[in-house]
């Protein structure tokens, strides 16, 4: 069991007492009922695993519940831009950069904090209504993006960025692609 | 209860019915497809002595801990048995996710983990010529990294690549750290002048 492929090699007499060791305990029987109980708990146990099953009224009430989600998100969302981010840019002029960069911190915030949000809707959501919610949320990315670009040009992260999405914009059915400069989603 | 533990046999469909100790997989399977509390209760029965034996060494002897540990090792288990593909053994599986619950008990504690840099300090000498220690209590005084690479060496006889795999360190640091906790067990084995050795 123990090689002696080390610069500091075990003895005959100290193999022998890691050999002697015992290599098992009994931790009462407490802690099986206490497992067990734990994987009843979690589902994980019992007649018979739980598996998620939906029947038509809950598939019908979870994408009413993800589309009311995502129609007041964007709700929300054309609010808050229309609010947060142009007061911010009304004020960027006379704000000091601390100011503005926090700002652009808590519209992330928010936009990622609204898309993990989104993800927790996965179970219960429509696909499509989750598509809608992935695609606005890829359009605010190529906004956001697109203005890096603008902001440091020699930035090679975002340049490859962008190059990426053009390249995704322009194999999707283009119709978008010239609207999709335009979405303000934070 | 171990209502499976009479058969012995490693074929699958009908192990229930033919009289043999069934595999790791059949059981694992009954328990991942529906659940079966009895197929668990086999399972448990097999690996939770050796696994709480080693919780309980790399955490230095701390029962509570270590039954904690055993706990969450079966449910994160249970919980991941889907996904477990079977290139290695189920008892392998099992100690590495024991090993993970120990080390984030570790890092919580901010107990050192694997902190091979500074290199942490020998244990304090025993005070008193009767106050000599066997290689178990030598065992829970080393630090929480060199402690626990001693023990899935030279204790569970895991390979220095497996220990690297498991630790997320290199081969070679595994030597060096074995290394390391095989000398300081040893200050700690010294025998008093005019005592022999205890190990």
């Amino acid at each position: 069991m123990m090689s002696q492929d080390t610069n500091t090699p075990l003895t005959d007499e100290e193999q022998a007492a890691f050999a002697a060791l015992p290599r098992d305990a009994d931790p009462g029987r407490l802690l099986e009922e206490r497992t067990v109980k734990a994987l009843r708990v979690g589902g994980l146990l019992g007649a018979r695993r739980v598996r998620r099953t939906w029947s038509a009224a809950m598939v019908a009430a979870g994408v009413a519940a993800s589309i009311a989600f995502f129609a007041s998100g964007l709700a929300a969302g054309q609010w808050l831009a229309t609010r947060t981010v142009a007061t911010s840019i009304a004020t960027a002029s006379q704000e000091n950069a601390m100011q503005v960069a926090a700002a652009v911190q808590r519209s992330g915030s928010a936009y990622v904090t609204a898309l993990a949000a989104l993800g927790q809707l996965s179970d219960t959501a429509s696909a499509e209504s989750i598509a809608q919610g992935r695609e606005a949320a890829l359009s605010a990315l190529y906004a956001a993006v697109g203005e890096l670009v603008l902001l440091a040009p020699d930035d090679p992260l975002s340049a490859t960025i962008r190059e990426l999405m053009d390249r995704r914009a322009g194999e999707s059915a283009g119709a978008n692609a010239t609207t999709i400069r335009n979405v303000v989603w934070f | 209860m171990q209502p499976y533990g009479a058969m012995e046999t490693h074929t699958g469909v009908n192990e229930a019915t033919a009289g043999a100790t069934p595999s790791d997989r059949w059981l694992a399977d009954r328990v991942s497809r529906h659940g079966d509390e009895d197929a668990f209760r086999t399972l448990y029965g097999r690996y939770t002595p050796g696994l709480y034996r080693f919780a309980l060494r790399v955490l230095g002897g701390n029962e509570f801990d270590a039954e904690d540990v055993v706990q969450q090792t079966w449910v994160n288990a249970v919980e991941g048995l889907d996904r477990f593909r079977w290139d290695a053994s189920l008892r392998s599986w099992l100690f590495g996710i024991a090993l993970n619950g120990c080390r984030g008990l570790f890092r919580r504690r901010d107990a050192g983990w694997l902190d091979l840099e500074q290199g942490p300090e020998v244990p304090a000498p025993r005070t008193s010529p009767h106050d000599r220690i066997d290689l178990e209590a030598a065992l829970t005084r080393l630090p929480p990294g060199y402690r626990t690479v001693v023990v899935l060496h030279d204790v569970e006889g895991f390979t220095h690549e497996e220990i690297g795999e498991r630790l997320g360190i290199s081969p070679n640091t595994s030597k060096s750290q074995l290394s390391r906790g095989r000398r300081m067990l040893r200050l700690l084995l010294m025998p008093e002048e005019g005592h022999e050795v205890r190990v």
